[in-house]
């Protein structure tokens, strides 16, 4: 089990932001960083995934692994990933299904985009598994199934040239967002809520991030100078977060995308903003790591174990969604839900890793599919 | 749009079990399982934009907004009927209906989406079918209130039109006094925004009153769900046809019904201006 470390330590601060913000109208979702700023959560998370994916494919000695290897961990991964995605979805609607004949109220039915499943299961049983029909709240994970399944063309780009990786990175980015490209959904119109042609761009970012601050002291030391220039990002965002400015996309010029605060193709808006966060809180775990140990353990724990965690929290956070409808809400309701709810992503991550911990029977032959706790996570 | 089976007897509902002459006439332009009277159905209003589109003879885009409204690509679906709904109450006039769901609360940021969703659609008319999301997050009213004003009040300072459609009715929630505020309040931006509404919930709570041989196999509130939606766009389509009979110099809210009682059964007239919208 790795130590606490900063990237863990943030992967569970967006965790359990993530978490807390999918139980809307709580009472804790206006206290999370998400409500003053332009950028949130979701960016932290693809940004560490893609500084993870430099670390899980490289040696303890930071030797890069042999390709092959590379590719076969990130399709194992992807292949969890996505098979995490199928499980969730199944659940969520069965709890929405349960809940609705349970509490004989078929307005449960229409719960964010799940009427469509209830209304036209046929066509919307393919769209699940093909990633195509996305709940609310239960869309990120297809955008990590794309970008995991794309991790290893990163990883081996990268390796051959950091500038081309970029590029060409980049590219789709631009393109994307000037000629508003996205995967489409399926039944029914619309597109992918979290757009995996400009996202992927964050995944490549917190890859070269982690690849060139590793090899170039003069880029740790440059980003340690940009610290206020963060800081100054992250006020901007403070101020018109807490003003609610923001472009009014029919008023702003063509490409539009360019210019508004959108979250489905990742605006260079929130982009810029997220880069500012970077560099505001490169120095704050080693700050405050030492004086809070037990919860930068907790935190940490959870995001070594975010894949599960995330989708404990995912489920608990829908049953929190029926608990407060059903009782009201309140302050109350909301301590209890929230509380027992970060205990249970507290338990989901230690009970990963005690299944990984515990010995095997002889005479049961290795499981290679299972996660090795030592191995940093994709 | 021509009234289909004219000769069928308009049930009274239980409620409503006065003679003919106070009992308001059921509209009769709809299918025999969605019909109801028309006060229970509409909120009418202008609707510029549309008209404008008429005028130059150009295809009517229609933006139609709400979790039923995408995830359905079957030919049953909503926007699917909205879309035929509409193009047999206006014959001649091409109408695109684009169908986006919304995830999230309008109160906590759905409405950012939807600009987004807007500006990229750019239509003439939004139909949006708004509060089930916010409802079932019990969210605060007061700031669903102001942030479906705001929205509504922006996709209008964009001279696009928009109809409201309030929530659901279900009778696990017919005493839920938060619920009723939440359609009340629906009800209030469109009256202050001077908007088209549809009052599904009303249509459905008077639907459910009544007696039918239609079942469903999960029960009785299961088979008004799946009426509801069926006849949603029905409803949706007789208020927007009826709204764009609204002569321009009315005001909307002094007297919706003057021109759009043309297409309506006589019956109708009298009594829909003495029943109070709404609740």
């Amino acid at each position: 089990m790795r130590e606490p470390n900063a990237i863990d330590f943030w992967r569970g601060v967006a965790l359990v932001t993530i978490f807390v913000n999918h139980i809307p109208g709580n009472f804790f979702e206006r206290y999370t960083f998400s409500q003053y700023g332009i950028s949130d959560a979701a960016e932290l998370f693809v940004f560490l995934a893609g500084w993870s994916i430099g670390l899980a494919t490289r040696g303890r000695d930071g030797k890069p692994e042999p390709r092959l290897t590379t590719v076969l961990r990130l399709l194992s991964r992807t292949i969890e990933v996505y098979r995490a995605q199928i499980v969730i979805m199944s659940l969520a609607l069965a709890m929405i299904a349960g809940c609705a004949l349970y509490l004989d109220n078929p307005l449960i039915l229409e719960w964010h985009n799940a009427g469509g499943f209830f209304g036209d299961p046929i066509q919307t049983m393919v769209g699940i598994v093909l990633l195509t029909h996305q709940l609310g709240f239960f869309n990120i994970l297809p955008l990590y199934v794309v970008l995991i399944a794309i991790a290893p063309l990163v990883v081996l780009v990268g390796r051959l040239s950091r500038a081309l990786l970029l590029a060409l990175s980049l590219s789709l980015y631009g393109a994307s967002l000037v000629f508003e490209w996205n995967f489409p959904s399926w039944p029914g119109e619309g597109d992918w809520f979290f757009n995996p042609l400009c996202w992927q761009l964050l995944l490549v970012l917190g890859f070269l991030a982690n690849e060139t601050s590793r090899e170039s002291p003069r880029l740790r030391s440059l980003a340690r100078r940009l610290t206020p220039l963060g800081i100054a990002l992250v006020a901007l965002g403070f101020v018109l977060a807490v003003l609610e400015l923001r472009p009014d996309p029919m008023l702003v010029p063509e490409p539009r995308l360019v210019f508004t605060f959108d979250k489905t193709y990742l605006s260079p808006g929130r982009l810029i903003h997220f880069c500012g966060v970077v560099l505001a809180f490169q120095a704050v775990y080693g700050l405050i790591a030492p004086r809070v140990m037990p919860l930068a353990r907790f935190l940490s724990g959870l995001g070594r174990n975010s894949l599960a965690v995330f989708s404990m929290g995912s489920l608990l956070s829908l049953a929190a969604q029926f608990v407060r409808f059903q009782t009201g809400g309140g302050i109350f309701v909301d301590i209890s839900v929230v509380g027992s709810g970060l205990f249970a992503l507290g338990f989901t991550a230690w009970f990963v890793e005690w299944r990984a911990r515990k010995p095997r029977a002889p005479r049961t032959p290795p499981d290679g599919a299972a996660p090795r706790s030592a191995s940093p996570p994709a | 749009m021509p009234a289909r089976a004219e000769t069928l007897p308009a049930a009274p509902a239980p409620t409503m079990s006065a003679p003919a002459q106070t009992a308001e006439a059921l509209d009769q332009s709809l299918s025999p399982e969605c019909r109801v009277p028309g006060s229970k159905l509409y909120t009418l209003a202008k609707l510029k934009a549309v008209k404008a589109a008429l005028k130059e003879k150009r295809p009517v885009r229609v933006l139609s907004i709400g979790s039923s409204s995408a995830g359905l690509g079957a030919a049953s679906s909503y926007p699917v009927k909205l879309e035929n709904a509409l193009e047999s109450a206006l014959p001649d006039v091409q109408i695109d209906v684009e169908a986006r769901s919304l995830p999230g609360e309008v109160a906590s940021g759905a409405g950012e989406r939807l600009r987004t969703i807007v500006a990229e659609v750019e239509p003439d008319l939004v139909v949006w079918q708004v509060g089930t999301n916010d409802a079932l997050a019990r969210v605060d009213i007061d700031s669903f209130a102001e942030a479906l004003d705001e929205s509504v009040k922006w996709v209008m300072s964009h001279d696009i039109d928009i109809v409201l459609i309030d929530p659901v009715f279900t009778a696990s929630l017919a005493e839920d006094d938060y619920y009723n505020r939440m359609v009340r309040t629906v009800q209030e931006v469109a009256r202050r925004e001077a908007v088209p509404l549809v009052h599904r919930y009303a249509a459905m709570r008077y639907l459910s009153t009544r007696s039918t041989d239609e079942a469903h196999m999960l029960g009785r509130r299961f088979r008004l769900n799946d009426l509801g939606l069926r006849c949603m766009a029905e409803h949706a389509t007789r208020a927007i046809t009826l709204s764009l009979l609204q002569s321009d110099p009315a005001k909307p809210e002094a007297d919706p019904d003057r021109t759009g009682t043309a297409t309506r059964p006589a019956t109708g007239r009298e009594s829909s201006d003495a029943v109070p919208r709404g609740n």
